[in-house]
């Protein structure tokens, strides 16, 4: 039988994805085994005389699976860990501290880990920590975090320059407190608008074109920008707004513009009731459907 | 009626979008020339669209039939626009030259001039398709002065929030009195930007009298380019360049000039009362937007590169949920790379494995490649951001404590990826991984810089 050479490799390279696949999840059930709780519990238990053969050439594996296992439940439980890092290069600082915070997404999974490196600098008789490199993404200032959390102690010289948001001493606890703060609430905006456009049906869609939602007009609804702080919102009869999204996920601001000016009904419809974002369509749809009972009785009383 | 047409009176208005330049301009045709046919095709697609086609109205029979014209040209006017569509799709289906295309749209259904607005997009479209066609400085936007320190405190970036329209206006009013220009804002289709082609002229006058020559004169074009929720900016003015012949109107004020008065106006343009911004250089240029973006841009990797790149690619350890111990997980497989797709996709990882596979390893070999890539961090952060040139001026003294003589030694790599580069001759051995400073492995992410006992000093001396 004849076959296509490179029908052959094709399978061939399909074979092997599949093969690595299988591996991937061999590995990821075994670690998952080794983790369990009732074989840490053996390890523990059992004292070192007494242990077999077979377990003696097991528990190297089975330590590290241990010890990964509490790891990964300290980065679940308090989102924020420090770890040690060595700096590579010959002329910087050799020790750094290193924070890692873990934001868990709307579907369950997390993100990146966000890095944070720290170098102590020794200034005369004291120390202070300042920030060597980091992974936050611009749109979080981290050169305001610092300044407000991490500046230099001040001396009390002199009293006129010592201003009071000055002489915080350094806070590292506060420092990585707000910073996940901050990175928690951004990934909360783009999640309320992941699920804003998840309800209208528009995933993955960023034109204008396709159909309205029937209750509420709306025909997009996208972030202002990567931040997520601002989201637009546009409908079907050329109103656009936009409105302001807090960290806790309430609107707190909101414009609309059509073609007579402000819609102040509408405005005051996503920002009341809570506010929260999650029920904004639903808010939207009643202000819709009054809008629409409106325009009937005005009609009919002409 | 028609003698207000020959009126010139100096104004401070931009220069309008309306604005043609006649056909037949050689560097027009040039310029035009530069694009493919499938980019010549897409823009006559735009501009025939239905919402568009009022602001680029073709040649028309009934525009022929208005003033005499000579009945030589090569294309016959159409009839309506929906012909002219099926003319352009036509040409779409069938493959040829581009050359049909561009005689196409100049001599016949453009044949009264291409608008300003339209070499703005041809050239934004060039862009596009050629992210590398130009040198480009990053800028960092900063605010000036101090700000008080608020009740609720509020860590998002200093970046100024604008509206396109406002801010160009802005800039309007700035440049205006010294400048004439000609404003086209577009969002580049394939990098997350907003590019801003400004292209100035030193007349007062609403057409210029200058040759038709000048509108493509590229000295006199500068582009910014606005990167989505990051506080830099890119613009095409390099403090260096522009060292082309001097524009042919032999004015006073050369095309640097002008070049300088829109750099300076930018940061006021962006600015508003109670919130003042500046412009500092951040010592990088390169020759790709996408380096830029990497390096200066919104995302992880702005501040962590080289040996940092993997944090930055997050490399080192997977989500909480990954039950495998981190130290046995592939970092490819952390980054979230298919490994398929980089056996085949890139070069360079395939050239570099099979020789490594070539022979069994030394321990020698495999010491030096963990410092390597303890030094240089994952490939993937060199590959992305190619830096095409980089200036380091030491300031070292070579031993002894001679006050007086300061040699002044200047290195300057040049090539497709100064980087990677580096990394394949600490490789093959030639560079010493351990004992290299960082800024040659990328870490410092600048392409000019002062070093001091293997130091980057933050302000060129």
């Amino acid at each position: 039988m004849y076959t296509d050479p490179d029908e052959l490799d094709t399978d061939i390279a399909s074979i092997h994805a599949e093969i690595r696949n299988l591996q991937k999840r061999k590995r990821i059930l075994t670690s998952s085994l080794l983790a369990t709780d009732p074989i840490q519990k053996l390890l523990q238990k059992a004292p070192a005389s007494a242990v077999s053969d077979d377990l003696a050439a097991l528990s190297p594996l089975a330590q590290a699976a241990g010890k990964h296992n509490e790891l990964n439940h300290h980065r679940i439980a308090f989102g924020a860990t420090a770890f040690p890092f060595k700096d590579p290069s010959p002329n910087s600082p050799k020790n750094l501290l290193g924070i890692r915070i873990d934001v868990c997404t709307r579907n369950g999974q997390f993100t990146k880990p966000y890095y944070i490196l720290l170098r102590s600098e020794q200034r005369g008789t004291e120390k202070r920590l300042r920030v060597h490199r980091h992974t936050v993404p611009a749109c979080i200032s981290m050169a305001k975090l610092e300044s407000a959390y991490l500046s230099r102690p001040v001396r009390d010289a002199d009293p006129e320059l010592a201003k009071p948001w000055k002489g915080r001493r350094q806070d590292l606890r506060g420092f990585a407190r707000e910073l996940r703060r901050e990175l928690v609430g951004w990934q909360m905006r783009v999640d309320a608008v992941e699920f804003l456009r998840e309800k209208l049906g528009l995933e993955g869609r960023y034109t204008l074109e396709g159909s309205p939602d029937r209750d509420t007009g709306v025909v997009s609804v996208a972030a202002a920008s990567l931040e997520a702080r601002y989201v637009r919102l546009e409908w079907e009869d050329g109103r656009v707004g936009r409105f302001k999204l807090s960290n806790g996920g309430i609107v707190e601001r909101a414009v609309v513009i059509g073609d007579q000016g402000r819609d102040k009904k509408t405005e005051d419809m996503m920002t009341g009731g809570g506010g929260r974002v999650e029920t904004v369509l639903d808010r939207l749809r009643v202000e819709n459907r009054l809008r629409v009972e409106r325009v009937s009785t005005s009609t009919s009383s002409v | 009626m028609a003698r207000q047409k020959l009126v010139r009176a100096p104004t401070t208005a931009s220069l309008p979008n309306n604005l043609r330049i006649p056909s037949s301009t050689p560097s027009l045709i040039k310029t035009l020339g530069k694009l493919s046919r499938q980019a010549l095709l897409d823009l006559a697609f735009f501009w025939l669209d239905d919402r568009n086609v009022e602001s680029f109205p073709p040649f028309l029979q009934q525009d022929e039939a208005e003033g005499p014209d000579n009945e030589a040209l090569p294309y016959p006017a159409g009839e309506t626009i929906e012909e002219i569509q099926q003319v352009y799709s036509d040409l779409q289906d069938r493959k040829g030259g581009k050359r049909e295309v561009l005689d196409r749209i100049l001599e016949g259904d453009w044949r009264n001039g291409i608008t300003l607005r339209q070499l703005a997009m041809a050239d934004l479209r060039y862009m596009d398709d050629h992210p590398a066609s130009l040198r480009w400085t990053a800028l960092e936007l900063s605010r000036v002065g101090k700000q008080s320190p608020q009740q609720s405190p509020d860590w998002s970036g200093s970046v100024p929030r604008i509206q396109a329209a406002t801010f160009v206006q802005a800039l309007q009013r700035e440049i205006s009195p010294l400048v004439k220009a000609h404003y086209h804002l577009g969002r580049s289709a394939t990098l997350p930007l907003t590019l801003l082609r400004i292209f100035v002229v030193d007349s007062p006058y609403q057409s210029p009298a200058q040759s038709a020559e000048i509108f493509t004169d590229s000295s006199r074009i500068i582009y910014v380019a606005f990167p989505d929720s990051c506080p830099f900016i890119y613009t095409s003015i390099t403090a260096s360049g522009s060292k082309t012949a001097p524009s042919t109107s032999s004015v006073a004020t050369d095309t640097r000039t002008l070049q300088r008065l829109v750099r300076d106006a930018i940061p006021k343009a962006l600015s508003r009362p109670q919130a003042r911004f500046s412009l500092n250089a951040t010592s990088l240029a390169a020759k790709n937007l996408p380096t830029l973006l990497t390096l200066r841009g919104p995302g992880r990797s702005t501040v962590s590169n080289g040996a940092f790149s993997i944090f930055a690619d997050a490399a080192l350890e997977g989500s909480p949920l990954d039950p495998r111990p981190s130290n046995t997980v592939a970092p490819e497989d952390h980054i979230g790379i298919d490994p398929a797709e980089t056996d085949s996709g890139r070069d360079s990882t395939k050239r570099k494995s099979n020789s490594l596979e070539g022979g069994a390893l030394s321990p020698l070999s495999k010491q030096r490649r963990m410092a390597v890539h303890s030094r240089f961090g994952t490939e993937s952060s060199i590959a992305q951001a190619p830096l095409d040139r980089l200036d380091i001026r030491l300031l070292d003294r070579p031993g002894s404590d001679d006050e007086d003589t300061v040699p002044a030694v200047s290195l300057t790599f040049s090539g497709s990826n100064v980087i990677s580069g580096l990394r394949k001759l600490a490789e093959l051995g030639v560079v010493d991984p351990e004992r290299m400073p960082s800024w040659m492995t990328g870490e410092e992410s600048v392409s000019v810089a002062t070093v001091r006992g293997g130091q980057r000093l933050q302000k060129d001396v």
